[in-house]
């Protein structure tokens, strides 16, 4: 069992959790953590979240709404996969919800989930991109 | 009614999608939570648990300012619920789906068919139970249940949930549907001439049987029984309507009008009524 370290650091701008564990799949995440950061440079791009099953870090414009953009980050996941199952449409590949004032675009990529949250006329396709194997 | 007009014309524009693309798997509208149309192909069941996933989402999207659009990509095909005109409409594309044919097609489509169908018959603030495929007989029965009570409405959901899947034919040629397209019945000025003796019925009429004819040529296998009276000053009376017998009175723009009647009506022989026949 590896122990878990917790810390939190907030800037006005910026909450960030981290759950540090020694697995090789940090690895991984560091990556989608450095590839993020540079989405989030993006033109209309608000945020994003990337959870890995023992890490997670956020980063979003308003920090007030961190948890309601959790939430619905993880219900987007979970409902896709459902969908999915139901028309045998084999692994979610990534799913994109878009409401009145912005959208968001959620994938999985091996353990790591990932949300990014932008306005309406941000490039979500070019994001989706950077992804690509 | 409004609600099988809705359902026909949506599941209609839903087929003829499928047909005309193939790769399109799955279809349905739905608004409210509520089925409205769904594609042959697509498992009412399916559909129902889908929309559920998708309510699970739009309660949660509220920072987002409601929810428009939920595309997934799977690594074998592509499912989009779209909002459109206040329905959702969900396809289902397999991966090698021309989308960019399907999403014209459907983007033209469908919102034109739901404003055309609108036009036609406004929807009503009854329309909260939309039916899907069941029989005629079951969907006038479930109508006249919502417009009493709210659990009816429960009932007439679980109607839906339990009926079968129909041939497009049998769908095709409810009553109901057709009573919309009816003309105007015509309104016909007629000079009351006295009818009377002992066989004669006091609650029925004799006009021309040319009136009655044209009557029907109009309305097709309606029958006509009755006809609606009104006379210049407003009052009104339903009654039954026989073809006068007399061969001299034909063609001369009367009708025979037994002595109750004129009464009920205030009027006597020689002034003039409004005919109209009561199409049943």
């Amino acid at each position: 069992m590896v122990k878990q370290k917790r810390s939190i650091h907030e800037t006005a701008e910026t909450v960030i959790v981290d759950d540090v564990t020694s697995s090789e799949e940090d690895h991984a995440f560091t990556d989608l953590s450095k590839n993020l950061a540079e989405i989030r440079k993006a033109e209309g791009v608000i945020g994003y979240i990337l959870r890995s099953t023992t890490a997670a870090t956020i980063d979003l414009k308003d920090p007030e709404n961190i948890v309601e953009y959790a939430i619905l980050s993880s219900q987007v996941l979970d409902s896709s996969r459902e969908i999915s199952e139901l028309f045998e449409l084999g692994d979610v590949e990534s799913t994109l919800i878009e409401g009145k004032e912005t959208k968001a675009l959620c994938l999985v990529i091996g353990e790591n989930k990932i949300s990014i949250f932008m306005e309406k006329n941000a490039d979500h396709a070019d994001i989706l991109k950077r992804f690509s194997p | 009614m409004n609600n099988n007009v809705y359902a026909f014309a949506l599941k209609s524009t839903l087929d003829e999608i499928q047909g005309a693309c193939p790769d399109v798997s799955n279809t349905f509208i739905f608004k409210d939570g509520k089925i409205l149309a769904k594609g042959e192909t697509t498992d009412e069941n399916t559909a129902n648990l889908t929309i559920n996933a998708f309510d699970s989402i739009t309660e949660r999207a509220a920072t987002m300012g409601g929810l428009e659009t939920v595309t997934i990509q799977g690594a074998k095909g592509r499912v989009n619920i779209t909002c459109m005109n206040d329905f959702y409409l969900t396809t289902v594309l397999s991966k090698k789906a021309d989308e960019k044919y399907v999403n014209t097609l459907i983007q033209v489509l469908i919102p034109t068919v739901i404003k055309l169908v609108e036009k036609i018959h406004p929807i009503s603030a009854d329309d909260e139970t939309l039916t899907v495929e069941t029989e005629p007989a079951e969907e006038e029965a479930a109508e006249e249940e919502t417009e009493s009570t709210e659990e009816a409405e429960n009932e007439s959901v679980e109607e839906e949930e339990t009926a079968t899947t129909e041939p497009i034919e049998e769908e095709e040629t409810p009553e109901v549907d057709d009573e919309p397209l009816l003309p105007e019945p015509p309104v016909t000025q007629l000079i009351i001439e006295n009818l009377g003796g002992l066989l004669v019925p006091s609650d029925t009429v004799r006009i021309d049987k040319a009136l009655i004819t044209e009557w029907n040529d109009l309305y097709g296998d309606k029958k006509i029984e009755e006809v609606d009276l009104e006379t210049l000053d407003g009052k009104t009376t339903r009654c039954k309507v026989k073809p006068i017998k007399n061969s001299k009175h034909k063609e001369k723009g009367i009708i025979q009008m037994p002595e109750k009647i004129q009464l009920t009506l205030e009027v006597t022989k020689g002034e003039l009524v409004m005919v109209k026949p009561v199409i049943e």
